[in-house]
């Protein structure tokens, strides 16, 4: 029986195609191929949400959390200074609250080459 | 695969619908059978207390859990920014009804006489709780979140003679009692269970708005998985019904004891319909 509910729990689990992440674009694209590193990135969400974390991810650099600074409040736009790493790809990775209390996360890269 | 904050999530809700549904229901029993679950009536009030305080934990345990998800990391958990921030969103709102109803649950349950009253409310606040956040009141329809609290009424009232039910069965000496309960409970599901099904059979088509997606997307699949289980449960439950009552009732002790297992087996599939429906209500998102 005990692994009979195991297994139902892990398929259960393992159907899980999730999660909430309705951006609608972002700056850079995701996947685009750029020459310059971007002084900024900026997310446009379909509805209103509270960024609480972004960290960006550069090839051989360890994870670095982004400044929220002072946009700390419910919003579809969001844009937050980057510090170029130079060439390689970089992966910025979200979470956040939406209104209705629904925690959301995502990610998008960038080349620059 | 979710991550592990999600995972946690779901472990924790599946604790809060165990916990809930399960304190409300034996306070239901309780007010629906006195006298046949009065050999039983302690340990019911205890068991009631026990679960409902479990509901606290859990409750409290899954909104810090949901700081996490903030974060990313544990320290969201007691990070006083993302949990104030979650406390001005619906999710602190369902957590004091949560805290509440089991609280009610818990006193009701040291008071005499109006004391069941209590817990009756105390129940049915901590269930509307589940009506206030989610993927049903995203559907903006009052009617739609009676028919989820309808559905959760039934469903505490079916998982709560299950404990009572067993333990009666293993008396030989209530063998009676057992009977004439197990005799009782049929009459009532009889006419809740359909009801029950089928509120759920309606939110569910609320929900996906086309039979396709219960093939074809997550939320579907596991909602499917999950009315096949209930398909199981209701042989289980009909076999009991139909086949070990009866027998109990023409004083067969044995059939008591196959009662009981099959309670048993009814109770651990129970467990994984929950842990379904909090993957359903956690972590999948709506086909539209």
């Amino acid at each position: 029986m005990n692994k009979l509910t195991t297994f139902a729990l892990m398929t259960v689990l393992a159907t899980s195609a999730f999660a909430h992440s309705p951006v609608d674009h972002t700056t850079p694209e995701n996947g685009a191929t750029i020459t310059e590193v971007p002084p900024e990135i900026s997310f446009n969400f379909a509805n209103d949400i509270r960024l609480t974390r972004v960290d960006m991810l550069h090839q051989d650099h360890p994870s670095v959390r982004l400044d929220l600074g002072d946009q700390t409040s419910f919003d579809r736009v969001f844009t937050l200074p980057l510090e170029g790493m130079g060439k390689g790809t970089y992966r910025i990775e979200w979470r956040g609250l939406g209104s209705d209390g629904h925690a959301m996360q995502g990610e998008f890269s960038f080349t620059v080459e | 695969m979710p991550d592990i904050w999600e995972i946690a999530a779901i472990f924790a809700k599946l604790t809060l619908y165990f916990s809930v549904v399960g304190s409300t229901g034996l306070v239901i029993i309780l007010a629906a059978f006195p006298n046949l679950v009065l050999p039983l009536c302690r340990r019911i009030k205890a068991k009631a207390v026990v679960l409902a305080g479990l509901a606290i934990f859990a409750a409290v345990f899954g909104f810090m859990l949901r700081g996490a998800a903030l974060t990313g990391g544990a320290d969201g958990m007691t990070d006083p920014e993302m949990l104030g921030l979650l406390w001005q969103t619906p999710v602190g709102d369902v957590l004091v009804y949560r805290v509440a109803g089991a609280a009610l649950i818990i006193s009701g349950m040291y008071i005499p006489r109006v004391g069941p009253r209590i817990a009756l409310a105390g129940g049915t606040i901590a269930l509307w709780s589940f009506a206030k956040i989610g993927h049903v009141p995203d559907l903006q329809q009052t009617g739609v979140r009676l028919l989820l609290l309808l559905h959760l009424m039934g469903i505490a009232f079916w998982i709560g003679i299950l404990g009572p039910l067993r333990s009666l069965s293993r008396l030989p000496e209530h063998l009676d009692n057992a009977a004439l309960l197990g005799h009782r409970f049929g009459q009532a599901a009889a006419v809740i269970v359909p009801v029950l099904i089928l509120a759920g059979l309606l939110m569910a088509w609320l929900l996906l708005g086309d039979l396709r997606a219960l093939l074809s997307t997550g939320y579907g699949q596991t909602l499917l998985i999950k009315l096949v289980l209930v398909g199981a449960i209701l042989i289980l439950a009909a076999a009991n019904k139909l086949r070990f009552v009866p027998a109990m009732q023409a004083g067969d002790s044995k059939a008591a004891r196959h009662l009981a297992r099959s309670i048993e087996i009814e109770t651990a599939v129970i467990l994984v319909v929950l842990a379904a429906t909090a993957t359903l209500t956690s972590v999948l998102t709506l086909p539209n």
